[in-house]
């Protein structure tokens, strides 16, 4: 038989059980839905001697902005004027005006005559600084230096590597529309220090950028038959790409620079090539009874999508890079052509013809999720941004007037038209500079 | 011929009869009594997280009880319990005090202080007079033991009838005669001079006043002499409750000055937020939280936030940011974005007296469905 002080214990002990749970409960919620609006950011004027300063911090702002991620503040809305860049700045001034981060800076030509550039990134609501650099350079690559430091604030506030200091290789057009006069032109991917880089005496098409040096590749009329050159930016060197009886089109690098790929006529078909830059050696990768053409590796090298009417009308096929596995992909009405890997390899972008009106869209690699990012009398040849965000591609309008080029981020939104000295046309967009 | 025709008869009359028997009229369907159950659905909530209120006054948005009122506070008593050392200093402060306080009523009192060495006897004779007529029955009893008391020791009658006007007088007589228990006497004496304090209030009153006031002052007389009596055995802190004519003062934890409105009898333990505040928090963070779209593995992160909060919903200290998954690019831009948006929804708006279920906060970001 238990005794008492058993039993009081034995209570005891329930009791304790029932009486100990935890006093402070800990409230735990799910969040699974967000806002997607641009971040507010301050860019302050860079502190400088001249006017450089704040030129710098312009162009620094008009890239965040142009991304469509960023709503740049109203600079007559700030509080605290910035008199020294190397100081914490009065973080509630700023997010009293709702800025989510701070950009400070300054801009100092050095004794040398160099110029120094550097640039702070601040949090303003959790008080702290998020990057800080400086950069020397040239001063008449101040532009560079402001694009450099948009890609630093861009990477540290979105994830993703910037893409503004790039530049776009597209083909500049002048001249009435029956004798179009067709150049080889350099712009950076603001529009800004435009360079042609052919003469306009024969007709070009379809310049496409080397992922790793400073070389294009594209199409030319010079003499006559349409052939596939490589242009080397620094010298101006130029030189056919292979020496094939038919004419080469739609050329591209491969991920690694070290070859080129594209279509050889061979009668009335068109059948797709790999050429190794250093061997020269050339390997045959389709062998149909149609046209395969616009070929773009995947960002690993191990697939190519290409165009092919093998089916009746174009559409968008995936093959290996040998030329092995060869499987449709596109499932949609109207026709598929100029597909173009993202570089960040999630995604393929195309032209999509359906019902008379020309799409910009992208797919999965799969054929999967296609999207339409925007539609209109005749959109063509898109083209990704280094780190696979925004796409550009030229658009002709109805009726009179000429191609433009256009800029649209993947999710459809922020469609700007890029601005060019005349009109414009097939965009191809360069790696980051290095 | 004739016998079948009877059988056949007899059969009929014998099936008719059956059947009238048997086959009657329908009983009418009996249609059961249903009653309509009336039926309240009641949040779980009402029950578990119920707040103290009154139960008989409208409904509020917060549940109080009855208001009570803040007692008038009370001065401290001195010399109270077994102090004994500063009984003879402060004690004849609260004398005074009360001797102007009773003076309007009594004019005939006032020379008592004066008389304090001397004119022990003129006091004595008036609270007994002016106790005798009023309330002939009651007093009439009660004074007697005060004559008791008398011949044993004098001083103290005196003294016993002072009481209600100079305590310490009191206290000094007792304790010039009785000079063996010196020790032991002043204890007795802070009793009556914390006493007094209730009285003070009473003359206002004034004809009600006096006759209440005289009722502690006969029983103080009694008190006295039954200490005097048994030295012994006494103990202050007894006498002292019992003496104690304080009301109890109301309220304690649970003061309310609100206006009472619906609620428990009872405050239950449920400090948890309910599922209305977890949505309302939930939009208020949500509210801030805003990312890039079409960031290329943003679906395979998750951000854990945990954050302590202050009783008025600012974030104590820095809150305390996990991302987990997609690139770590990726994970820092989407735990960059968690964390601004918790530093910019606070302060919180939380239900204030339920502190101790949102002291802590985890918030989980799941940004999968953005992508």
């Amino acid at each position: 038989m238990p005794r008492l002080s058993q039993i009081v214990f034995l209570m005891a002990a329930m009791f304790m059980a029932f009486a100990a749970r935890p006093a402070f409960a800990v409230v735990e919620i799910d969040i699974n839905k967000a806002n997607v609006e641009p971040l507010p950011i301050a860019i302050t004027d860079f502190q400088s001697n001249d006017d450089l300063g704040a030129k710098v911090s312009g162009v620094v702002e008009a890239d965040l902005k142009r991304s469509g991620l960023f709503a740049p503040v109203n600079r007559a809305a700030f509080i605290e004027k910035i008199a020294n860049p190397d100081q914490t700045p009065r973080f509630p001034d700023w997010t009293a005006i709702n800025a989510q981060a701070l950009v400070t800076g300054r801009v100092v030509q050095e004794a040398d005559g160099r110029l120094r550039a550097e640039y702070r990134l601040w949090d303003t609501f959790a008080n702290q600084q998020l990057a800080g650099e400086q950069f020397f350079t040239r001063p008449e690559n101040w532009r560079r230096v402001a694009h450099i430091i948009a890609d630093a604030i861009y990477e540290r506030l979105t994830g993703e590597k910037g893409y503004f200091d790039s530049r776009v290789v597209f083909v500049s057009e002048t001249g009435p529309k029956n004798a179009r006069q067709k150049q080889l032109a350099i712009m950076d991917q603001d529009g800004a220090n435009v360079r042609m880089l052919t003469s306009g005496n024969d007709i070009v098409l379809t310049p496409r950028f080397s992922p790793n040096r400073q070389e294009i590749t594209y199409m030319s009329f010079e003499g006559g038959q349409p052939r596939v050159y490589l242009l080397q930016l620094e010298t101006g060197q130029r030189e056919l790409v292979g020496n094939f009886p038919g004419m080469t089109f739609s050329p591209r690098f491969s991920p690694d620079g070290q070859r080129i790929i594209m279509s050889l006529q061979e009668g009335g078909n068109a059948n797709i090539y790999a050429m190794d830059l250093r061997s020269r050696a050339t390997t045959r990768l389709t062998d149909t009874a149609a046209i395969d053409t616009s070929p773009s590796y995947s960002p690993d090298s191990q697939q190519i999508v290409f165009e092919s009417d093998r089916g009746g009308r174009q559409q968008l096929y995936k093959m290996n890079a040998d030329g092995s596995n060869q499987q449709r992909i596109s499932f949609g009405d109207g026709s598929y052509s100029t597909p173009v890997w993202s570089p960040r390899g999630d995604l393929i972008a195309f032209t999509k013809q359906s019902g008379g009106k020309f799409s910009i869209g992208v797919m999965r690699p799969d054929g999967s999720g296609e999207r339409i990012l925007t539609t209109g009398f005749h959109n063509e040849g898109p083209t990704w941004a280094p780190n696979g965000r925004v796409l550009m591609f030229f658009r002709q309008p109805a009726g009179a007037g000429g191609p433009q080029i256009y800029s649209i981020d993947l999710t459809g939104y922020n469609e700007q038209q890029v601005q060019t000295p005349g009109y414009a046309s097939d965009p191809a967009w360069s790696p980051l500079l290095e | 011929m004739k016998g079948s025709l009877i059988i056949s008869a007899g059969l009929h009359a014998l099936l008719i009869g059956f059947a009238l028997s048997s086959f009657s009229s329908p009983r009418t369907l009996e249609v059961a009594d249903v009653e309509a159950l009336p039926v309240d659905i009641v949040p779980v909530e009402s029950i578990t997280q119920i707040q103290q209120g009154d139960k008989k006054a409208p409904l509020a948005e917060k549940s109080a009880p009855t208001p009570t009122q803040r007692p008038d506070p009370v001065q401290d008593a001195e010399n109270v319990g077994e102090n004994k050392v500063d009984l003879s200093n402060k004690a004849p402060k609260p004398a005074e005090r009360e001797i102007v306080a009773e003076a309007p009523p009594k004019p005939a009192e006032k020379p008592v202080p004066t008389p304090e060495p001397d004119p022990e006897p003129q006091p004595d004779p008036k609270p007994v007079e002016e106790a005798a007529p009023a309330p002939q029955p009651e007093p009439q009893p009660k004074p007697e033991p005060v004559a008791e008391p008398k011949p044993e020791a004098p001083a103290e009658t005196e003294v016993a009838a002072l009481p209600p006007e100079p305590d310490p007088l009191a206290e000094a007589i007792e304790n010039a005669p009785e000079e063996p228990a010196f020790e032991q006497l002043p204890t007795a004496g802070p009793v009556p001079s914390a006493r007094p304090k209730p009285e003070t209030p009473k003359p206002q009153p004034t004809e009600t006043a006096e006759t209440k006031s005289e009722k502690p002052a006969e029983k103080k007389q009694e008190k006295s002499s039954a200490s005097s009596a048994k030295d012994s055995d006494f103990n202050a802190d007894e006498i002292a409750a019992l003496l104690n004519k304080d009301e109890a003062k109301g309220g304690g934890a649970k003061r309310s000055t609100e206006t009472a409105s619906l609620g428990g009898s009872k405050t239950t333990r449920g400090e948890t937020l309910s599922l209305s505040e977890m949505d309302a928090l939930r939009g208020q963070i949500q509210k801030y939280w805003n990312i890039i779209p079409g960031m290329a593995d943003g679906e395979d992160v998750r951000v854990v936030v945990k954050m302590r909060l202050d009783q008025t919903g600012n974030i104590i200290g820095n809150p305390e940011v996990t991302a987990t998954g997609g690139s770590a690019g990726t994970r820092s831009t989407l735990a960059g974005s968690a964390k601004r948006a918790v530093l910019r929804a606070q302060p919180y708006q939380l239900p204030a007296d339920k502190y101790a279920a949102w002291s802590e906060v985890i918030v989980n970001f799941d940004p999968s469905q953005m992508f």
